[in-house]
């Protein structure tokens, strides 16, 4: 399996776009947003200056982009070429292109949280204790698997033609609402009641806390764990009847 | 199947591939209804059969792609999957998707990684004429290329039972030749290879053993020669002067058509000699008398529309 995951790595490594968007873009999204902000004034409610905020919310999102995006349109579109059923006929688990697909992703990923980072320290000086740095990389990284199983989810569901619409939706929706982009606190009240349920805010909620060295809300950890048993539960059922239908 | 001579080997040996009573359903369609039959070691076996004849059906169902609805499917004895695993089986399907934006180069490799009983890569490229485009991306590649990267990655490793489904769509007539000369060196090492196909031509040069399927059932079973012996295979003609005693020719032996149009006669018989032979018994003087053989896509489609026949 390692030689697949080493190939899919390859490919994506090689493909100027999607490294763009997932390693470059969160970096350069930073900038724009955070790049006047003083780094002294606290955001509401928060503690946080406006850069050290941002610079969570980039590299969830950058980590985000790299996992849903890599998935979900490759597992449709090679679904529908035919590649998945040659993948059958080899001694490859039938889980292990799936596994291959998100370590490969997980890979970007990892680039695309730490770039945010040495941005945010370099350019707007963003100083963190050193646990804390290793933790935010840790706690984003890892919470990226529950965007990567939403994303093979959304590959078994669409079809080639549906899944890109349906993925951008997914992404730009979810990035927005869960305020990945700007904070929630700028949202009207019902807004907020919305988005502080989706595990995107969650998974930012997550890492600002280890940047206020708190403890991460329960409620947090609860959305992102039910979360990633509904994605990977119903990555798992789409994927059985994939198989069946084949 | 009744009545054919098959190149069977003895019922010790374990069958490479044996469908037992096999049935897949699709909503109404029966696409395999009641399939049963056994390959053995060193067989060159084509799957013959019209679209729709359940052929892809029955692939999937011997690679472990599709679960039979009853019946069942072995391979080496074990199951499908399990064949896989062991690294018996390779396969190429029809439709079969690639990776795209790797090399030619990178998938074989990949293939060859992923087989238990690996060859070298660069054999491999050679082998199916890849050499000169490994570096070429798989989606840039024409369909008769891709073709031969789905043949290259059926034959990545030393596997015993070689499965493809049309292989040689989309290539031409030069390639088609240089494709089957290759497979002919893998059967001639001993493996047993299965292919499915359209081209009649293909399977009286290549196969050994024909099936015939026709909707999901096996309408023939055996060698080229006996599918076109089966289907009345050599046609005489001849003409024959004043009145014609059509009764006394339907007396013949071994016909199994006869047609007179004015003066001349055709004729289909499964043992042409005999039918001839009783012909002069009958008195008669025939004049440009022809004997000729029909081809097996002749036979074919003789075989089907009688099966049509008997349906309706």
């Amino acid at each position: 399996m390692s030689s697949l995951i080493k190939l899919e790595l390859a490919r994506a490594l090689r493909n100027r776009k999607f490294l763009f968007f997932s390693v470059i873009y969160p970096s350069a999204l930073f900038l724009l947003i955070a790049g006047n902000a003083d780094s002294k004034t606290k955001i509401d409610g928060t503690g946080l200056t406006l850069p050290t905020y941002m610079m969570v919310s980039m590299a969830s999102f950058g980590a985000l982009t790299a996992v849903l995006m890599g998935n979900s349109e490759r597992i449709a579109k090679e679904r529908e070429s035919g590649w998945v059923r040659q993948l059958r006929l080899t001694t490859l688990p039938g889980r292990g292109y799936v596994l291959a697909k998100t370590a490969s992703a997980a890979v970007v990923s990892l680039p695309s949280i730490v770039i945010v980072f040495v941005v945010a320290a370099a350019v707007k000086d963003v100083r963190l204790d050193a646990w804390q740095w290793l933790a935010l990389t840790g706690a984003i990284w890892a919470g990226s698997l529950v965007f990567a199983a939403l994303g093979v989810a959304i590959g078994y569901l669409a079809s080639g033609d549906a899944v890109r619409p349906i993925t951008m939706i997914t992404y730009f929706g979810m990035s927005m609402l869960g305020g990945l982009w700007m904070p929630t606190t700028t949202f009207p009240q019902w807004l907020q009641d919305i988005a502080k349920w989706l595990p995107t805010h969650a998974y930012a909620a997550l890492g600002r806390a280890i940047e206020q060295s708190q403890a991460p809300q329960a409620q947090d950890i609860a959305i992102l764990v039910v979360s990633f048993a509904l994605f990977a539960g119903g990555a798992a059922w789409l994927y059985r009847k994939d198989t069946l239908k084949a | 199947m009744v009545g054919m001579t098959t190149t069977a080997a003895p019922a010790t040996t374990t069958p490479v591939v044996g469908f037992d009573q096999v049935t897949k359903t699709y909503g109404s369609v029966r696409a395999v209804d009641g399939l049963s039959l056994r390959l053995y070691p060193g067989e060159t076996v084509a799957l013959l059969g019209p679209n729709g004849a359940g052929k892809s059906t029955t692939l999937d169902l011997l690679l472990g792609l599709k679960q039979a609805d009853g019946g069942t499917v072995s391979v080496f004895g074990t199951s499908p999957r399990e064949a896989i695993v062991a690294g018996r089986v390779g396969a190429m399907l029809q439709s079969g998707g690639l990776m795209d934006e790797v090399t030619v180069a990178e998938l074989v490799k990949l293939a060859c990684s992923l087989h238990p009983k690996p060859y070298k890569a660069d054999d491999v490229l050679a082998r199916a004429s890849l050499t000169q485009i490994a570096d070429r991306k798989v989606n840039k590649l024409s369909g008769g290329q891709a073709q031969r990267v789905r043949f290259a990655l059926a034959t990545a490793g030393d596997s015993d039972l070689i499965v493809l489904d049309e292989p040689t769509t989309g290539m031409d007539v030069s390639a088609r030749h240089a494709f089957w000369a290759t497979m002919r060196e893998q059967a001639d090492q001993g493996r047993t290879v299965l292919f499915a196909t359209h081209y009649l031509e293909e399977a009286d040069a290549i196969a050994d053993r024909v099936l015939v399927l026709h909707r999901g059932r096996l309408l023939a079973d055996g060698t080229a020669a006996e599918i076109k012996a089966k289907a009345g295979a050599r046609r005489v003609s001849f003409d024959l002067e004043g009145e014609i005693d059509e009764a006394g020719l339907r007396g013949l032996p071994f016909l199994t058509s006869v047609d007179v149009s004015g003066q001349t006669v055709r004729i289909q018989s499964s043992d042409a000699d005999a039918t001839v032979h009783a012909l002069y018994g009958l008195g008669v003087y025939p004049r440009n008398l022809e004997v000729a053989g029909l081809g097996l896509e002749q036979a074919f489609v003789a075989i089907t529309e009688a099966e049509e026949a008997k349906q309706s």
